[in-house]
Order: C-alpha cells, then sequence, then structure tokens
C-alpha cells in the first residue's frame, strides 16, 4: 500500500480523512475524559467488529458492506448499554464491558469460522488502501454530525456530565444525550477503522484530549487544543508512515503521544514544569 | 394549608422500608426541619417528596407543585469537581427548567445571575473552575442556583455539614427569608440548636412518625427520648410491619406514647 502513499493521490486522501477524524473525534475525546469514560472508546472499538465480521462472511472485503455491518454493530452496542446505564444497576462503564467483550467474542468467532486470519488484523490497526472515495465521504459525515451534534448539545452533555443528580431532577433527558453521545463515538470509528484500524482511531480521538487538558481549562479551549494536536499528529504520521513505508494508523498514533509528552511537560495548564517547586511563590 | 401531604406513606431501597406509614402535612410558606438518629430515614423522605424515589405503599402528594418545580439539594451533592465548568456555569443552571436545552441566557438571566452569586457572598469566583473552589464555595454556589430556580417547595437535606461558622450564618440568612416569599422550606438538621433558632415546624422521624408539630413541642425531652429508644432497637434485618394503630398515634397525640 506504501507506493501509492508516497505517490502522492492516496496520501492526499488519507490526510483529508485523517484530518476529518481530527476534528470530528477531538470534541468527543474531551468530552469522554471529562466523563471519566477514557476507555468507552477502546470498548465501542471492539464493539463494532462483529458487524463487520458478518458483512466480511457475506458480501466479502466490499467496503459499503464492512462500514454498514460495522455502523449497525456499533449503534446495537452503543444503544444496549445506554439502556443498561440507565437502570443505574451498574456503573456506566461495567455496564459497557458487558456489551463489548461479548461482541468482541462473537467477532472472533465469526472471522475465525470463514474469514482470512489477516482480516481480523486489518479491521483492528486498519490498511491506508482502504480509504477511498466511500470512506472520505463518510468520514466527512461524521465529522459534520459530531461538530453539528457538539454545537447543539454542549450544554446539555457539560450540565449532564457535571451534575447528573441536580439534571435528572430537573427533566434533562440524559439517557438520550448519552446515547446520542455513544453514537457519535460509533460513527467515529466506522468512518476510521478501515483506514486506520479501530484502535489506532481510539488512539487519535483519546489521547489528543488527553493532552488538551495541558493547554485549557474549560471545554471549548480544550476542544481546540486536542482538535489542533490529532490534525498535527495525524499530518506527521502519515508523512512519516509515508517515509517509513509502513501503515500509517500506528504511527499517527504514536505522534500522539509525542505530542501529549510535549505537553505534559510544557502545558500552560498544570504541565510538569509549571508545577517544578517554587516556582510562583519564589517569584520576584 | 399544606405544601405537600403525606398519605400513609412507605419509602424504602429494594423493597425495605426505611420509613413507614407517614401521615401528616408540610404546611406552606413554612420552614420545617426533618429530626431524627442516623438511619431514621430523613434523607429517603426528602428523595421521596422530592420525586426521585417512588414510595412502596401511601402517596405524596402535592399541592400546586410538580416534582420538577421542586429545588432538591441532597446530602451527597454529586457535582463532579474534576469536570471543566466553572462556578457561573454551575450556577446557571438553575435557569434549566425555563431555558432547556437549547435556550441561550438572555441579558436580564445574566443580571440574576450576577445578583444571585452575590447573595450567596461569590462575587469575583464566577470564572473559577469548580475544583478550585473550596466545599463551602461549592455548597454557596449551590446555594445560589437554588435562588435561580425560584422554585416554590426547597429540600435541603444537611446543608451546613462542613460548613464554617460564617458560611452556615450567611446561608442561614438566606434561608429565612424564604418562607416571606412564600416558599416552602423542608430541611433535614441535625443540630437542634439551628432547628430551634430557624424552623416553625418540626417532624421528629425515627423511621416512623415521633413528632410532627411546632418545634417547642415536637422536640420536647420526652419525644426525644422516644427517637433515641427506637433507634437502639433497630437491627438490619428486613423490618416487618407490624401494624397497631395505637403504635401510631397522630403527632398532636405523640406526648401520650409512653
Amino acid at each position: 500500500m506504501t507506493p501509492e502513499l508516497v505517490e502522492g493521490v492516496a496520501w492526499k486522501s488519507a490526510a483529508a480523512g485523517a484530518l476529518a477524524l481530527a476534528f470530528g473525534g477531538a470534541p468527543l475525546g474531551v468530552l469522554l475524559i471529562a466523563r471519566r469514560m477514557s476507555l468507552i472508546g477502546d470498548a465501542m472499538s471492539h464493539g463494532i467488529l462483529p458487524g463487520a465480521a458478518i458483512a466480511y462472511l457475506l458480501a466479502g472485503p466490499d467496503p459499503i458492506a464492512l462500514t454498514l455491518g460495522a455502523l449497525t454493530a456499533g449503534f446495537v452496542v452503543a444503544g444496549l448499554s445506554s439502556l443498561l446505564a440507565q437502570t443505574r444497576r451498574l456503573p456506566e462503564d461495567a455496564s459497557f464491558a458487558v456489551f463489548y467483550l461479548s461482541a468482541l467474542a462473537l467477532g472472533v468467532l465469526i472471522l475465525g469460522r470463514g474469514a482470512r486470519p489477516e482480516a481480523l488484523h486489518d479491521m483492528l490497526f486498519g490498511a491506508a488502501t482502504a480509504l477511498d472515495a466511500h470512506a472520505l465521504v463518510l468520514a466527512a459525515v461524521a465529522a459534520t454530525a459530531t461538530l453539528l451534534a457538539v454545537a447543539l448539545f454542549i450544554r446539555g452533555f457539560l450540565a449532564e456530565s457535571a451534575d447528573p443528580v441536580f439534571m435528572r431532577a430537573s427533566g434533562l433527558p440524559g439517557g438520550l444525550l448519552h446515547l446520542i453521545l455513544m453514537v457519535l463515538v460509533a460513527l467515529n470509528l466506522v468512518a476510521g477503522f478501515r483506514a486506520f484500524g479501530a484502535l489506532m482511531t481510539v488512539g487519535l480521538m483519546m489521547i489528543p484530549a488527553a493532552a488538551s487538558r495541558f493547554w485549557a481549562r474549560g471545554y471549548a479551549g480544550q476542544a481546540g487544543a486536542a482538535a489542533l494536536i490529532s490534525a498535527l499528529a495525524s499530518g506527521g504520521g502519515l508523512l512519516l508512515a509515508g517515509r517509513l513505508g509502513v501503515e500509517p494508523g500506528a504511527v499517527m498514533t504514536l505522534c500522539a503521544a509525542a505530542l501529549f509528552g510535549v505537553s505534559a511537560l510544557f502545558g500552560i495548564n498544570r504541565g510538569l514544569l509549571q508545577s517544578l517547586p517554587g516556582r510562583a511563590h519564589l517569584k520576584g | 394549608m399544606s405544601a405537600v401531604r403525606l398519605h400513609d406513606l412507605t419509602l424504602g431501597y429494594e423493597r425495605r422500608p426505611a420509613v413507614h406509614h407517614l401521615d401528616g402535612a408540610f404546611s406552606t410558606s413554612r420552614l420545617t426541619a426533618v429530626v431524627g438518629p442516623n438511619g431514621s430515614g430523613k434523607s429517603t423522605l426528602l428523595k421521596g417528596v422530592a420525586g426521585a424515589l417512588p414510595p412502596l405503599a401511601g402517596r405524596i402528594e402535592l399541592n400546586g407543585f410538580k416534582h420538577r418545580d421542586i429545588a432538591y439539594l441532597p446530602q451527597d451533592n454529586g457535582v463532579d469537581k474534576q469536570f471543566p465548568i466553572t462556578l457561573e456555569d454551575l450556577v446557571a443552571l438553575g435557569f434549566w427548567r425555563r431555558r432547556g436545552l437549547f435556550g441561550g441566557l438572555t441579558r436580564s438571566d445574566r443580571a440574576r445571575l450576577r445578583e444571585a452569586m452575590a447573595a450567596v457572598g461569590l462575587e469575583g469566583f464566577e470564572s473559577r473552575a469548580i475544583g478550585s473552589v473550596s466545599g463551602g464555595q461549592l455548597q454557596r454556589a449551590l446555594f445560589a442556583r437554588v435562588l435561580l430556580q425560584d422554585a416554590g417547595l426547597i429540600l435541603l437535606d444537611e446543608p451546613f455539614t462542613a460548613l464554617d461558622a460564617r458560611t452556615t450564618s450567611d446561608l442561614i440568612d438566606l434561608i429565612q427569608r424564604w418562607p416571606r416569599e412564600g416558599r416552602t422550606v423542608i430541611m433535614v438538621l441535625h443540630d437542634l440548636d439551628v432547628v430551634r433558632q430557624l424552623c416553625g415546624d418540626t417532624l421528629l422521624l425515627a423511621r416512623e412518625k415521633v413528632a410532627w408539630g411546632p418545634t417547642g413541642e415536637a422536640l420536647a425531652p420526652e419525644n426525644l427520648l422516644v427517637a433515641r429508644r427506637l433507634s437502639e432497637a433497630w437491627s438490619d434485618d428486613p423490618q416487618v410491619c407490624h401494624r397497631h394503630d395505637d403504635d401510631h398515634p397522630a403527632h398532636d397525640e405523640a406526648e401520650h406514647r409512653h
């Protein structure tokens, strides 16, 4: 796949796709981290597997079928876990764990029965050649839908996360917001999973979001910083991957990790260098 | 006139009753204290009135309110202090019922928001992150939010726990104004001196009603003794109700209990 990357055509579409995912994923990642749901993306990325696997068995490596299958599975996992979380019998992440682990097992079983072994590998870690026109459109749709939904519902998301007890008493449709958030996560992961792999797409969603906490205090600042970091990591990762002749998903994630390191050290909001002993009160 | 009337109300968790067979009424535009030993069902009662816990038996009659119109400040406030929002954002949630999911704040809302924060002594703290303020300041902010909710019925569950004397007295000043504004206040309290100073009526609770009426009568020594004896007899086993009418006198007969 790498010759195309170097030749430039696929490189351009990979860059466009990654950029769209950066702008869609970053605001979601910041919300998930603020809600202490950092691992939900991870869980969801496993959850979409059986859908993709069933589609693979039925239609072969057809991109539209794979995407639709993954999307269906993502929405089912999102819906079921939201439903179980609403009963408040289990912590949110525990109810998620039940569904995604079951879904993962189902996916492994289905792929093991009929697919070539690389299929599972490709789905988890990606193949940049998969970034065709369909995938680009889906990435653009995911980013647009995410930004629109975040703009519309951000007050509800923030209120429900900061003070769930109060908001439930005030009649906020918390369950609906939870479902919207989960569906958006699923949509972004499905948009990225074929090119960059389900797990690596989560990396680009969560690592920049974690890094953004070192740059801003409020949600808007963090979301902006996360989008920027994610875009930088994607661009840099694609360039490096092209040079090295490897799959870009992992390189992009590692670039994000490097930027996380830089942020943790030099960030202006509680970066490590800022908290060197005596810095503030010995001034002047 | 009563704001809230309880009809043979039993509340509990997982079918284990925590409060039994309560009958009585909270008067409109009054401050009523709910007092009793630990585990006597005070918080459970407030949760029930707030609509957060459906009755196991009996019913709660709200006179002119819906559950959503009640301002309820639970003991464990449930605020995620790590969450990246400011104190002002937290207080502004008080507008939620009126502005909803999409409505923005109007100019007069903003003015009221500033007034409410000033009323609880939080001028200058508007843009502080909720994680960077003290417990007392957070509680002040939650009171400011109650002000914005403009509720006819206000439920406060141990609102002064872990607060210093100055914060407590500031908040007491605020609460004392509410009945004059026509608001009904029901608050769980431990400090009987505060109860006597602040509340006209008291419900003394020990999983059942021990006394309910004017604070001076309800907190008579013999009633407090009954509440303590009842609490000493509690066990963790599921309770079975043996209801005899003479065991559950109306609150005006409470003094004849023993």
